[in-house]
């Protein structure tokens, strides 16, 4: 009995290495360990033996039957585990397949520009404003010290809708509302929008869009007005953008400087795209004229501060290389999609 | 200001190279444009020696010339030129050259002769007799004898200018001139300026026997002077006035009319010589001209004139248009025997006004118009009378007539150092600031830190410190300015509530496949008819541009609609199968037209969209999400937009204010566009959006009884709106409602003509139990009835 448990129990072990598939483990466990398997028929025959021997043998059988049973169980699991790579196998996917697209649109480029520009300068404490594009002559002009006949009118030409009313022609309108409805410290910006008569073609346009920085307080520098510029161009243009200030003209602010950075494109050493000189005019700036404070109520004997206008679409325009102003207000998707 | 180099030698020592020097002036303020260098159009164009002349074979004009260039081998040239003869110096444009007519010279046949070349004519180097003598002769130019074989003629010429385009800024309308920049570049480098000091000869007389003058209105006139010339010499002016004029962008006259140009170049005072036998009673009267007055200009032209425009008049009639240009009448011209010249300061707005009503713009009016120097108007005239003495052109008489009412007084400022410093942020030493203020002629001292600096008429942009601060800081240097943190607080920015809102939309938007767009905020004057509005719709009611780039763009918008049109007409024109799009700007609304004060500027947004997949109700869908967004609840009414679809369109409510239109655009609308596929857009008043307080956001517990649904289908008549259903069955279901779910419509077989079968999933619910059979069925009999009360039969 002991040489037929032994026999079974080679024989079993012998199959269940050799088995294939998992159902052939089941059809082993059914052959071995089932009801009428033949391990459980052995231990039928164990009323054939004397008391004595019946749990030596009893145990012997267990013993074959547990380590059958483990086999099985082992081997059954292998199945199915190689059953399951098979089946993630056959399941695998071309993963250069296109994408299901998303639905997605996008800010206007002019907006994606200017809000980052409205992150940097909120981080440096700016709050940012509104003004009117309808303006009088009193706040587009008058009171940035532009008063009628002067030539700088001609600097700039203006869309009227009536005697005294126009369209803006540059933000620093907002600058003087700002100065009349808020005290120094005053620290604001004011994008938007405004017009000049510029006929339209590849770099004007006759809408154009402007962000006016103004800071008034007590002991404002010239020194601080490049504090800050240097800190928005090293945001914009990267960390390593030089600013540089030229003397210029603008009747609101005194003295006042065109504003040049490091070429982005050569970093300063000279290409196509500044002329070869290292540098790109970004905007003009100045401290603010002081009657220009005077007319807002503002004793510029007390008070300094300093005014900067950026050209949203220029800068818009380079970062993106953008080459022609139109498709700005063209608005192909395939265009907008771009950025 | 276009200026030449050697012209400005004239005046300042320049001791650097043109680029530096012109690097220089733009760090001091003046703007460098261009910098042209003279003869380079002349091109390898050099002095030859005609060696032989032979006939040519095939021609009785051309003849064969063998040139020698100063090289090894001749060079044979093919001429049709006859006043030549062998050892004569000619011009030779060789192979590959150009000359100022902007000819290109490069080798070929004539007639079969090989000709490396071409002899030049005064003419075609662009030579006057001033620039060389023969020069005008009809013919190859012949150079004198002492000209060296092989010299390029740009040598011979003396062509070494370079000629410098400066951006005059318009608070520095003295720099318009010679003197203006010489006076900033001897600055600039810290070289001596050196002003002519006029000095002449004159002849006797008193001018009060020849002339008198009158100034009407000393208001648009503030300084008038006047001299007179006897018996003009007129001929060519020299070579070195011509030159500086023509380097200014003007033409040479004669020495009469170059003289008043030159020192208007040179002084910035523009001068007028009058033919004073011309001039009627011997009267110059400064008057604005009288009703129905004309002149014929010296160009030709003729003006009816108004009467606030200021003229010189003699005793009857208007002789010039003061300060823009005289009159054809008292023309100088090459017989005129006497000159009576003036210098005078004319008001520039009056000068604007006229020379804009007129269409008149010359070197005179425009430098008026910038603003002259009172003080200045003497010089000038002084320095005219020099230089008619010099080239002997004419007889001065004695005795000025110099009408003013009174010249103003120097004006003193008082300023510390101290304050120029704190605006600049710069540590400038006190004496390097007095000896910038001195160099730039503004006589200052110093006492302490008070400067106490006298301000010359001819610079009266200077009003106080932070004009001193940017004279100083301009020479200083703007290197020296090294950005600073701002001290104070440290301090937060902030946004308006409205654009966090608008941000907030935008992303939504965005997240939904709608791409912002730009347009202009002016639109076409007839654009607004393509909506179909009636004749009395409010917006109608639009501001126009008085002076507009054109009818395109005359009319500020009172809607975005139209915009919004053009650009899907763009997009669908392009063959772009499908887009959504969204604009956030502002409609004009006017409170009175004609327009009296600003107009209403309000926050509007547009939507539109197209492509296969979107019809009205993925619009409602997007307009529904912005709604709730912002706190709004909807509710949409039927309206009557004629530029809609009459069936598809809606007005949206939220929380009970009017806030949109949209649905389908009319087909009519939709072709006048180019468009022939459905679009749908939306106008929406973002100002009603924006003033919605959204109510604070308080946790909801989440369920926890079961729901139960229960579908209900009706029978009901084609033309009642599944609106009415849904408010049926929330009435019937009452609080255990927590979901109506629309999910089949149907009509045709089966259905009776003019019904409609509708089919609901509806969600009870109960916050505290799961609901019973019995709290079910009567929910449901409470649906069914309020159904049926509103004509809909339940499908069994």
């Amino acid at each position: 009995m002991k040489t037929q448990l032994e026999a079974i129990s080679t024989q079993a072990k012998l199959a269940i290495t050799e088995a294939q598939t998992q159902a052939e483990i089941e059809n082993l466990r059914v052959k071995y360990l089932g009801k009428k398997g033949e391990l459980t028929a052995i231990l039928k025959q164990m009323g054939s033996l004397s008391p004595e021997e019946r749990p030596v043998m009893g145990q012997l059988v267990n013993q074959a039957k547990a380590e059958v049973e483990a086999l099985i169980t082992e081997k059954g699991e292998l199945m199915q585990q190689k059953a399951l790579e098979q089946k993630l196998k056959d399941e695998t996917i071309d993963i250069t397949l296109p994408a299901t697209e998303i639905s997605k649109g996008k800010l206007h480029p002019l907006n994606t520009v200017l809000n980052d520009m409205i992150d940097i300068f909120t981080s440096m404490g700016f709050d940012v404003v509104d003004g009117p594009e309808v303006e009088t002559d009193y706040y587009n002009f008058e009171c940035l010290n532009v008063p009628a006949d002067h030539p700088a009118r001609d600097m700039q030409d203006t869309f009227y809708l009536a005697e005294n009313l126009l369209l803006r022609t540059q933000t620093s309108a907002a600058q003087i509302r700002t100065m009349e409805n808020r005290k120094p410290p005053i620290r604001v910006i004011c994008p938007g929008r405004v017009f000049r008569a510029d006929e339209v073609d590849a770099t004007h346009s006759p809408v154009f869009h402007q962000i006016e920085g103004l800071v008034v307080d007590k002991g404002i520098t010239m020194c601080d007005l490049k504090g800050v510029l240097e800190e928005f161009a090293r945001e914009i243009y990267g960390k390593d953008t030089a600013v540089k200030f030229r003397p210029s003209f603008f009747p609101f602010t005194e003295p006042s400087v065109e504003v040049d950075v490091t070429c982005s494109e050569c970093g300063g050493k000279g290409c196509r795209v500044c002329k070869g000189s290292g540098w790109i005019e970004i905007l003009g700036a100045g401290m603010v004229h002081p009657n220009v404070l005077r007319s807002c109520g503002i004793d510029p004997e007390e008070y300094s501060g300093f005014a900067f206008g950026i050209g949203l679409d220029r800068l818009t325009t380079t970062r993106y290389k953008i080459s022609d102003i139109r498709l700005l207000f063209e608005n192909d998707k395939r265009f907008l999609d771009q950025f | 200001m276009k200026i030449s180099l050697n012209t400005l030698k004239y005046y300042v020592d320049i001791n650097v190279p043109v680029e530096e020097l012109c690097d220089k002036m733009v760090m001091a303020g003046f703007e460098v444009e261009s910098i042209e260098k003279e003869g380079e159009n002349l091109q390898n164009v050099v002095v030859a020696r005609i060696e032989s002349i032979a006939p040519h074979e095939n021609s009785d004009h051309l003849q064969i010339c063998q040139m020698n260039i100063g090289k090894d081998e001749l060079v044979q040239i093919v001429t049709g030129a006859q006043n030549i003869a062998e050892g004569d110096l000619v011009p030779a444009a060789l192979d590959d050259s150009h000359l100022p007519n902007g000819m290109h010279i490069v080798k070929g046949k004539l007639r079969g002769v090989e000709s490396n070349g071409m002899l030049c004519s005064g003419e075609e180097l662009c030579l006057t007799e001033a620039d060389y003598n023969g020069a005008s002769v009809n013919g190859i130019l012949i150079l004198k004898d002492t000209e060296v074989i092989g010299t390029d003629m740009r040598d011979v010429l003396g062509l070494n200018d370079y000629i410098i385009d400066f951006k005059i800024t318009a608070n520095r309308p003295d720099c318009n001139c010679f003197l203006g920049v010489a006076k900033e570049i001897s600055v600039v480098l810290g070289t001596e300026f050196k002003a002519p000091k006029p000095e002449y000869k004159t002849v006797g007389g008193d001018i009060k026997d020849y002339i008198d003058v009158q100034v009407e209105n000393y208001d648009l006139c503030p300084r008038y002077v006047g001299r007179v010339v006897k018996n003009l010499r007129i001929k060519e002016s020299p070579a070195w006035m011509q030159k500086a004029i023509t380097a200014s962008g003007m033409r040479p006259i004669n020495n009469i009319v170059d003289i008043t140009n030159f020192v208007m170049l040179e002084t910035g005072q523009p001068m007028h010589a009058f033919n004073y036998n011309d001039l009627s009673d011997k009267k110059i009267i400064v008057r604005t001209a009288r009703e129905g007055e004309k002149i014929t200009t010296l160009d030709g032209k003729d003006y009816e004139l108004s009467t606030d425009m200021l003229v010189i008049a003699d005793g009857e009639k208007p002789s010039c248009l003061a300060g823009i240009m005289g009159g054809k009448e008292s023309e100088i011209e090459n017989d005129t025997t006497d000159l009576f010249l003036e210098s005078a300061k004319f008001r520039r707005d009056n000068v604007r006004h006229t020379g804009r009503a007129l269409g008149i713009r010359t070197e005179a009016s425009g430098r008026f118009e910038k603003g002259i120097d009172i003080v200045n108007v003497e010089y000038a005239m002084e320095r005219a009378l020099q230089l008619i003495s010099d080239l002997n052109a004419g007889d001065i008489i004695d005795g000025v007539l110099d009408r003013h009412n009174g010249l103003p007084e120097e004006r003193v400022l008082k300023v510390t150092t101290d304050s120029i410093i704190e605006l600049l942020g710069v540590e400038i030493p006190k004496e390097r600031i007095v000896e910038i203020l001195n160099s730039l002629e503004l006589p200052t001292t110093i006492d302490g830190n008070m400067l106490t600096t006298r301000v010359p008429s001819i610079r009266d942009d200077i009003e106080g410190r932070a004009d001193l601060a940017e004279e100083v800081m301009r020479i200083y240097g703007y290197d020296h300015i090294v950005g600073t943190k701002m001290k104070g607080a440290v301090v937060r920015g902030t946004k308006l509530p409205e654009r966090i809102k608008t941000d907030k939309i935008k992303a939504l938007l965005n997240g939904a496949g709608a791409f912002e767009i730009a347009t202009y905020s002016f639109i076409a004057s007839k654009a607004i008819d393509t909506l179909l509005l009636p004749e009395d719709d409010e917006r109608r009611n639009q501001v126009k541009i008085i002076n507009p780039l054109g009818d395109e763009y005359s009319t500020m918008r009172t809607q975005l609609t139209t915009s919004m049109l053009t650009v899907l007409a763009t997009n669908i024109n392009k063959k772009i199968a499908d887009g959504r799009f969204f604009e956030i700007s502002k409609r004009f609304i006017p409170k009175a037209l004609p327009l009296t004060e600003q107009p209403l500027e309000i926050p509007t947004m547009s939507i539109g969209i197209y492509g296969e997949n979107e019809d009205f109700f993925t619009l409602k869908g997007i307009i529904e999400a912005i709604c709730n967004l912002l706190g709004g609840h909807t509710q949409y009414e039927r309206s009557a937009e004629p530029y809609l679809h009459p069936g598809r369109q809606a007005l949206v409510k939220a929380n009970n204010k009017e806030c949109a239109v949209f649905g389908q655009v009319h087909p009519a609308v939709a072709e006048s566009y180019g468009i022939d596929c459905p679009v749908f857009v939306a106008e929406i008043k973002l100002d009603v959006l924006l003033a919605i307080e959204k109510r604070k956001t308080v946790y909801k517990p989440l369920p926890k009884f079961p729901a139960v649904e229960r579908d209900f289908a009706v029978l009901v008549d084609k033309t009642v709106p599944v609106g009415n259903l849904e408010k049926a069955i929330s009435s019937g279901a009452g609080r255990l409602l927590e979901k109506i779910k629309l999910f089949d419509i149907y009509e045709g077989a089966q259905i009776p003509e003019g019904k409609k079968s509708v089919a609901f999933n509806v969600f009870l619910r109960s916050a505290d139990s799961t609901l019973t059979d019995t709290e079910i069925e009567d929910a449901s009999s409470k649906i069914i009835k309020k159904l049926e009360s509103i004509g809909a039969e339940l499908r069994k």
